[in-house]
């Protein structure tokens, strides 16, 4: 019996222009709604949520349309004792809503809002003997945490404060036999994580480390015949998988590998024409989590209308010119541009591999 | 919405109490769900129990969640003081509606390390909610630190050890063997809550990843536990052969038996014994277990992916496992077979074939293979596999790329299924770039 591929069908009336203005008045109307029992649902990553929204209106150009004062005070009154910032006022310290709330104030370049010092001791406070990080004192580990440490420092010019050997000792000790990264040591490659991976090895200027024909192979292969990514094998497409695939490629050079116009219709697919919005697949309900991504994919995609992005940060290329931080990215690979070269290794994206079962 | 703040007040504080007291009603519930009705139609509690199910009518969520959350969040914050008991009952509502909320978990921490919070209780919850939202990263994260304190009391306490009185002694070890049933037991339950999460969440990363902890914090090293895990796990991925995570998974129980194994052959047999001990202190030896050669397990591997892949045409897990175990298969043979440079000849010593015990030797390995390839072996040991191998023939030996390429070729002249085609494709394309480099 055959199998259902597991994958979407892109209708024809989906939307195929980018609706920017849309996407703007979403982002600015959330944070109104306060009352919302979805709002309360979610406060546990609030600073995160408004980086998410922050980041989409700049790259929109669009930022002068929040409240820098609102926000600045609300990220200080979320810095703790120990130098680490929460989600939300009342909420406890961690190293992701840390990594989020130093992403926005660099977004507004008001770092300084801040007692940077003890961000700093925080971070370093975190980092184990074997390298890794925790993601808060309670100690859970993950190559999530040694993303979100490395990504900090570096916007805040000190990562020579940690052991960065050690910590990419770890971050290589997670890599699988398929290129790709789990969570820990023996965990399951997942392109989230592949993403914080790279992320991470490009902070530290490491990527050499990295295989990245085979990696790219791997990432390559997340793309299905609606041109959506997905994360692994056999889960259906999203668009937050599809911009951390995206970047992964993008930061070992090899986004040139995958089916790009496919991609686009498949983002742009994922708009709500009426509200205004991405979602994770055509017709779902949006948030601001994969309007980010879709906007963040569709600029890394070319896409003009929208500011460059950098695919390590995924902030403006121009927020991090301002501070001059400029992570390692590998440079494309010449000899695998199309399918119809002579490879003898490389991708095999749906529609390559099509070509090869012809052959 | 009429209801006055005061009202709400009243209504959520039994509805919180109602929760906890069917709890205290029913130790064992085993599954929590939310009963969609928009307006509450009679005068009665929205909490529902039937048997050991715990339900809860979807038109209270509203009023409760921002109820317990803001009340937990006042008393983080020292503006409200709440008691131990009643911590316990906030946490415990706000997690069953809202997995995530890191906050309540890092509470109910400090509980348990004051002690007001049993943390086998804390467990209970956990698997609770994990039946509502069984991906909850916040929940499996928690999970893992309360574990880390409960193998802490497990841990026999080594200070003064030698300074015992015989009576002393015997009471020590007692308690030790408790301590060994306990973590048994532990292991046993941690395996079936990440059975039951990851059979409600297909490729449930957060479960398997969960499990692997699992295996390398509770159990390393142990191989019957590896070996049980292997077995068990067969049923299941066969049934599940569109789960990513769960072959990974096999993945993972494959290389650990493979690397045990191994070292085994290769470290001599005091060295072993003290590095067994050091790294499962708590497990009893496992005398007499009947452990498979490396060969024996890939090639049991290999079969099965054969199988499943023919069975069950157009999964891409089934030829992503074909690619971790053929890689794990290549590389193992790479470094401890084909060092010698010449193969070793089949039939010399089949009467040792069937070595059960640790201290097989790596030739034994070799033989194992090789024998495979001898018709009539005759061999007659107690594994169930041995019965499939006399029924498949005696061609089927340990693959290598020569038979993997026909393998591709065969499936490629006999399918109709354009993604098989594509997979097969695609293995054959890894097999020469990745393997045959």
């Amino acid at each position: 019996m055959g199998t259902q591929v597991k994958d979407v069908v892109i209708k024809p009336d989906s939307p195929n222009t980018l609706l920017l203005e849309k996407h703007a008045d979403y982002i600015a109307a959330y944070g109104s709604k306060k009352d919302d029992y979805e709002y309360t649902l979610s406060e546990y990553l609030r600073m995160s949520g408004i980086y998410w929204g922050l980041t989409v209106m700049d790259l929109m150009g669009q930022l002068h349309r929040m409240n820098k004062d609102e926000i600045t005070e609300f990220i200080k009154s979320c810095q703790h004792e120990c130098g680490g910032i929460s989600a939300s006022i009342g909420h406890d310290p961690h190293l992701l809503y840390t990594l989020s709330a130093v992403q926005i104030l660099t977004l507004y370049g008001n770092v300084s809002a801040i007692d940077v010092e003890k961000v700093v001791e925080y971070v370093k406070g975190l980092q184990q003997e074997d390298g890794s990080f925790a993601g808060d004192k309670w100690g859970e580990i993950d190559t999530r945490f040694s993303f979100c440490a490395v990504a900090t420092l570096a916007l805040l010019g000190k990562l020579d404060a940690i052991n960065v050997d050690k910590a990419v000792e770890f971050v290589l000790s997670c890599m699988n036999f398929d290129g790709g990264f789990g969570c820990r040591p023996g965990s399951e490659s997942h392109a989230g994580q592949i993403y914080c991976c790279t992320g991470f090895l490009s902070v530290t200027g490491q990527l050499h480390q990295v295989n990245a024909d085979l990696l790219g192979w791997w990432l390559c292969e997340r793309q299905l015949p609606s041109g959506g990514l997905n994360g692994r094998p056999e889960k259906l497409p999203d668009v937050c998988y599809s911009w951390w695939v995206l970047a992964s490629l993008k930061i070992i050079g090899r986004i040139h590998w995958i089916d790009k116009n496919k991609l686009r219709s498949f983002i742009l697919a994922c708009q709500d024409e009426e509200t205004g919005g991405f979602a994770d697949r055509p017709g779902d309900m949006v948030d601001p989590f994969h309007t980010l991504f879709g906007v963040a994919g569709l600029s890394l995609l070319g896409e003009e209308q929208i500011k460059p992005v950098n695919p390590v940060f995924c902030m403006p290329e121009e927020v991090l010119d301002r501070i001059g931080l400029q992570p390692e990215i590998l440079v494309p690979h010449p000899t695998h541009e199309s399918c119809g070269g002579t490879m003898t290794r490389g991708p095999t994206h749906v529609y390559l591999s099509v070509c090869l079962s012809r052959l | 919405m009429a209801e006055s703040e005061e009202e709400v007040d009243v209504l959520v504080q039994r509805v919180v109490k109602d929760i906890n007291s069917a709890f205290k009603k029913n130790p064992n519930i085993d599954e929590i769900g939310v009963i969609p009705c928009p307006e509450a139609r009679y005068n009665r509690s929205p909490i529902v129990l039937v048997e050991n199910k715990l339900g809860m009518e979807s038109w209270c969520i509203k009023f409760l969640l921002p109820f317990v959350h803001n009340k937990l969040l006042l008393y983080r914050q020292r503006k409200q003081w709440l008691d131990r008991e009643a911590l316990i009952d906030i946490t415990c509502t706000l997690l069953l509606l809202n997995a995530d909320f890191t906050t309540a978990w890092n509470v109910r921490k400090e509980l348990v390390q004051c002690g007001a919070l049993n943390p086998e209780k804390d467990l209970y919850l956990g698997k609770l909610v994990l039946t509502k939202f069984p991906k909850s990263p916040e929940t499996w994260i928690h999970r893992r630190w309360v574990l880390q304190q409960v193998l802490r009391q497990c841990r026999p306490c080594p200070q003064g050890a030698e300074h015992k009185e015989m009576g002393q002694v015997e009471q020590g070890q007692a308690q030790g063997a408790a301590q060994a049933e306990q973590l048994q037991r532990l292991l046993q339950e941690e395996m079936q809550v990440c059975s039951d999460a990851a059979g409600r969440y297909p490729s449930n990363y957060n479960a398997w990843s969960h499990r692997i902890w699992v295996l390398q914090n509770l159990a390393r090293g142990n191989l019957k536990i590896l070996h049980d895990e292997l077995s068990s796990m067969k049923l299941w991925v066969s049934m599940h052969v569109s789960d990513h995570s769960g072959f990974h998974y096999r993945q993972f129980l494959l290389k650990a038996l493979v690397g045990e194994i191994t070292q085994a052959v290769e470290i001599p047999c005091a060295a072993l014994q003290a590095a067994t001990n050091q790294h499962c202190a708590h497990w009893p030896n496992e005398d007499g277990l009947v452990t498979a050669t490396v060969p024996e397990l890939f090639d049991d591997e290999m079969e099965l992916c054969t199988d499943l892949i023919e069975t069950y045409p157009g999964h891409e897990t089934l030829w992503c496992h074909r690619r971790h175990v053929f890689f794990l298969w290549h590389h193992w043979r790479k470094e401890h077979l084909q060092s010698g440079g010449h193969p070793p000849s089949p039939l010399n010593h089949t009467d040792e074939m069937f070595g059960s015990s640790l201290d097989a030797s790596l030739d034994r390995s070799v033989q194992a293979m090789d024998i495979d390839l001898a018709p009539d072996s005759g061999r007659q040991g107690g594994y169930t596999q041995d019965t499939k191998r006399l029924k498949r023939g005696p061609m089927q030996a340990c693959p290598g790329l020569p038979s993997e390429h026909s393998f591709v070729t065969k499936i490629l002249h006999s399918c109709r299924n354009t993604e098989q085609g594509r997979f097969a494709a695609a293995y054959r394309k890894w097999l020469d770039s990745v393997i045959g480099q």
